[in-house]
């Protein structure tokens, strides 16, 4: 159990439009770089490990596409991954509205509405060009009740952030949906929803203001 | 954008949808120049030209799945993906942490395999220096070097078979790219020709093969990952790669820099296609003078066109006479959509309200004045430049456009050329006015594409020659083949007369079938109609020689041959029609009697000429 415990790995997923940057936020992650050219991903595969709450945990991260001449790809993604980061770039409405029909698609995938998920708005160095307010993103966060965070690959600024949120999201789950079927298998009756825990806590942060969510 | 899409469904496959007529085609190309154009205007840098998901790009995916880009990714994509789908079992991961997760896994499983125990949590960094891991690796990279380049061979190939829209698009690209970002150097340009062609054509194709219909099923995960990396690395060669993202790719390096040039030159190479607006202003008058012109489309799609042309009518027709306004105002508001029931598909008939000859080309095809007067002037020069004598002075290259248009205008007894000449001198003026060309580089913008258009020109003539030729030769044979058919048919037909009436000979059973014949022919007779196609018979014992045709039965039929004065035939032969068709089929001509040598396809000419059974003939 405790070596299992200790080598856990989760598949995390990044998606989003074309050119929000969510490879150099997965780079920034991974690798502390920042990277400058015109590189358009088509799949991009990272492992690391770090360290949430005490526990070693794996990271198989998968950066994706945003082209949309890719979107077949998609669901298989959606199938293998246990929770995804959601990228626009605050500089762009479209690519905000993009993300709907993404959490959709996973929603239905997963057929769970609470699978662990964040919000990234990246880009957030370029505050001139903004073309999606804050309370906007919010709105978005709420109504998915899942969080938000501004980033900015280039300042690398909120990257590790959004990224070990997700990381807790899954380690809740996994562990929730492990207590769920211990549970099950001692008494069949009493049943707790999996994961809800964790998620009235953010929103609770949520309603307290954008005090967390955002390095400005 | 579920807006734009429907729209585009519309357009493309309604409106333009015959995907292979070029006036449609060209039609729906100037749509893409007027945004593709909006697009270069209102990006601030070029590294985030077409990335995003945008009206432009939803127009490429859609123009891509047209008729020609759909049967192009076919031809050259479907045999080199085939073969990879099939290596189910081969492995060719070469990120180093995954083959070393993969060998632990394997140590696990079984644990006596291995003496030296693999340390967990290792980094990229100590995965990649493992011995075995780098073992493991070296042969996979090879692979997949020999596999990437396996597909870029039948691409480059595959130039004259790209489809003319897309290289059209690619020429877009770049000549946009030239005009927005002067210093633009090659390289760039083939970044963002790479970014619509094998970013939004080719690689798409390549990693999901299914939604193409390339191949039926889902693919496997190995030839799925292999798929996906020989994606990576053709992506790789048409942007400078950072190797800052995943490390482990600089060992497909050498693959990169062996490819790099010729990819590039293949990238400017699909530019290289003519521009079409002449032919599109003819296509113009030509369809004027077309009558009975009709678009088939769905209630539902006309109603949608109309909401959408009412939702932003203010921001198409500003003025408040312009035709589109004058007939929104009389169709009043857009009709809901029908049910999917009640939507049907209807036959429109198309003429123009206003009934004259498009002559504005800016109002016909939406594109702003620069480029008209770009396009114009381009075009003009060209005709000037072809219409001068060969050798003339002012055809030297580098062209000094102002030169040429002057050379046009004082020509004498060339009333045309003149004022083509004096048309050009104005453009050119209005051109620099607009600040388009700048007189102190040559008008270098506007020169360069003339000089690229002559060159196509000037190699057109003799592509259409050797088109023509092989056009020819291919008429030919489907001439003979077509001659072959109709024999063919005949024979069947007469074939299946005489099945017919044998069977209805057996069914009726009074009915006696008649014996026809014997038919008499000489040797000589038989070697003019060329039924005797080779003779053994010394020449002065031919003429007594004769044969005779009997047929006892349909179907059936005897030929024997006869000496002169002998009662007896010397040789008889029985035939079923079906024998000597089945010859005929198998391309056996000679029919041996061994005195003689019958040519199987005119004793089947002659049998059906002489044994026609009157009955149904």
């Amino acid at each position: 159990m405790d070596k299992l415990q200790r080598r856990r790995e989760y598949h995390i997923v990044v998606l989003g439009a074309g050119g929000v940057g969510k490879s150099c936020l997965t780079a920034q992650f991974v690798q502390n770089v920042w990277i400058e050219s015109y590189d358009p991903t088509i799949e991009d595969s990272y492992r690391k490990q770090i360290e949430v709450d005490g526990r070693q945990c794996i990271l198989e991260i998968l950066d994706t596409a945003g082209t949309e001449q890719f979107t077949a790809m998609r669901e298989l993604y959606m199938k293998s991954g246990q929770g995804f980061l959601l990228v626009f770039s605050i500089t762009s409405l479209t690519s905000l509205t993009e993300l709907h029909e993404l959490r959709d698609q996973i929603v239905r995938i997963k057929d769970d509405p609470l699978v662990p998920l964040v919000i990234v708005g990246n880009k957030s160095d370029l505050e001139e060009d903004r073309a999606v307010s804050r309370s906007r993103a919010f709105q978005v966060s709420q109504s998915w009740n899942a969080p938000y965070y501004e980033t900015s690959a280039r300042a690398r600024r909120n990257v590790d952030e959004s990224f070990v949120d997700l990381c807790k999201q899954i380690i809740r789950k996994d562990m929730a949906t492990r207590q769920v079927r211990e549970m099950e298998k001692l008494d069949r009756g009493d049943r707790h929803r999996p994961g809800r825990g964790g998620r009235k806590r953010k929103k609770k942060f949520l309603d307290g203001g954008n005090s967390r969510c955002n390095i400005l | 954008m579920a807006e734009i899409d429907s729209l585009l469904q519309t357009v493309m496959f309604t409106i333009y949808g015959n995907q292979y007529e070029s006036r449609e085609e060209h039609l729906l190309l100037t749509m893409f120049q007027s945004v593709l154009t909006y697009q270069f205007d209102n990006t601030p840098d070029y590294s985030s030209l077409l990335r995003a998901n945008t009206p432009v790009s939803r127009m490429m995916t859609t123009y891509t799945r047209r008729g020609p880009g759909q049967s192009y990714l076919k031809v050259v994509l479907q045999d080199k993906i085939n073969p990879v789908i099939e290596l189910k079992d081969v492995d060719l991961e070469i990120n180093p942490l995954k083959v070393y997760a993969n060998m632990i896994e394997r140590e696990e499983e079984d644990p006596g395999s291995v003496s030296d125990s693999l340390p967990r949590g290792v980094t990229a960094e100590e995965a990649a220096e493992n011995p075995r891991v780098q073992e493991i690796i070296a042969p996979r990279l090879m692979k997949l070097i020999e596999l990437a380049n396996s597909f870029l061979e039948k691409i480059i190939q595959g130039l004259d078979e790209t489809p003319y829209g897309i290289r059209w698009i690619c020429k877009q690209i770049r000549s946009l790219s030239k005009r927005k970002y002067p210093d633009a150097n090659d390289q760039t340009v083939c970044t963002l020709i790479g970014g619509f062609f094998f970013l939004r054509f080719i690689n798409p194709a390549i990693v999901t093969p299914r939604s193409y219909m390339l191949i039926d099923g889902q693919p496997a995960e190995n030839p799925r990952r292999t798929l996906t990396y020989i994606a990576k690395m053709l992506q790789n060669l048409a942007n400078k790669p950072s190797y800052a993202k995943e490390p482990y790719m600089l060992k497909l390096q050498p693959f990169i820099h062996q490819n790099k040039e010729r990819v590039n030159k293949f990238m400017l190479d699909l530019c290289e296609v003519q521009d079409f607006y002449e032919s599109l202003e003819m296509d113009n008058y030509v369809a004027l003078s077309k009558k009975d012109l009709e678009l088939s489309i769905t209630l539902n799609e006309v109603y949608a066109t109309h909401a959408l042309l009412e939702k932003h009518s203010a921001a198409l027709g500003k003025d408040d006479d312009s035709h589109l306004n004058v007939i929104l105002q009389e169709l009043g508001p857009a009709p809901a959509q029908l049910l999917r029931k009640e939507n049907r598909a209807i036959n429109l008939p198309l003429f123009s309200k206003w009934e004259h000859a498009i002559d504005d080309l800016t109002a016909a095809l939406d594109i702003t004045q620069e480029e008209v007067y770009f396009m114009e002037a381009k075009a003009t020069f060209v005709q000037i430049l072809r219409s001068l004598p060969p050798n003339s002075s002012v055809g030297r290259r580098p062209l000094r456009l102002d030169r040429v248009a002057e050379a046009a205008a004082t020509l004498k007894n060339d009333a045309v050329m003149v004022r083509k000449g004096i048309r050009s001198m104005e453009l050119l003026s209005q051109l620099q006015e607009l600040r388009v060309v700048d007189k102190s580089d040559g008008f270098s913008l506007l020169r360069d594409e003339v000089e690229s258009e002559l060159i196509h020109l000037g190699s057109l003539k003799e592509k259409v020659l050797e088109e023509t030729k092989k056009l020819e030769e291919v008429f030919r044979t489907i001439r003979d083949h077509n001659s072959y058919l109709v024999g063919q048919l005949e024979t069947y037909k007469s074939y299946l007369h005489n099945v017919r009436s044998q069977s209805e000979g057996k069914s009726r059973g009074k009915q006696k079938v008649q014996a026809l014949g014997p038919y008499k022919f000489t040797h000589q007779q038989l070697e003019k109609e060329g039924v005797i196609q080779r003779s053994n018979v010394p020449e002065n014992r031919r003429a007594n020689i004769f044969f005779n045709f009997n047929s006892p039965l349909p179907g059936t039929f005897v030929i024997s041959l006869h000496y002169k004065g002998r009662n007896r035939g010397l040789l008889e032969l029985d035939l079923k029609l079906d024998d000597l068709l089945e010859m005929q089929k198998d391309n056996t001509e000679a029919l041996d009697l061994e005195y003689v040598q019958f040519n199987v396809t005119k004793v089947l000419a002659l049998l059906n000429k002489r044994f026609a059974r009157k009955k149904g003939w």
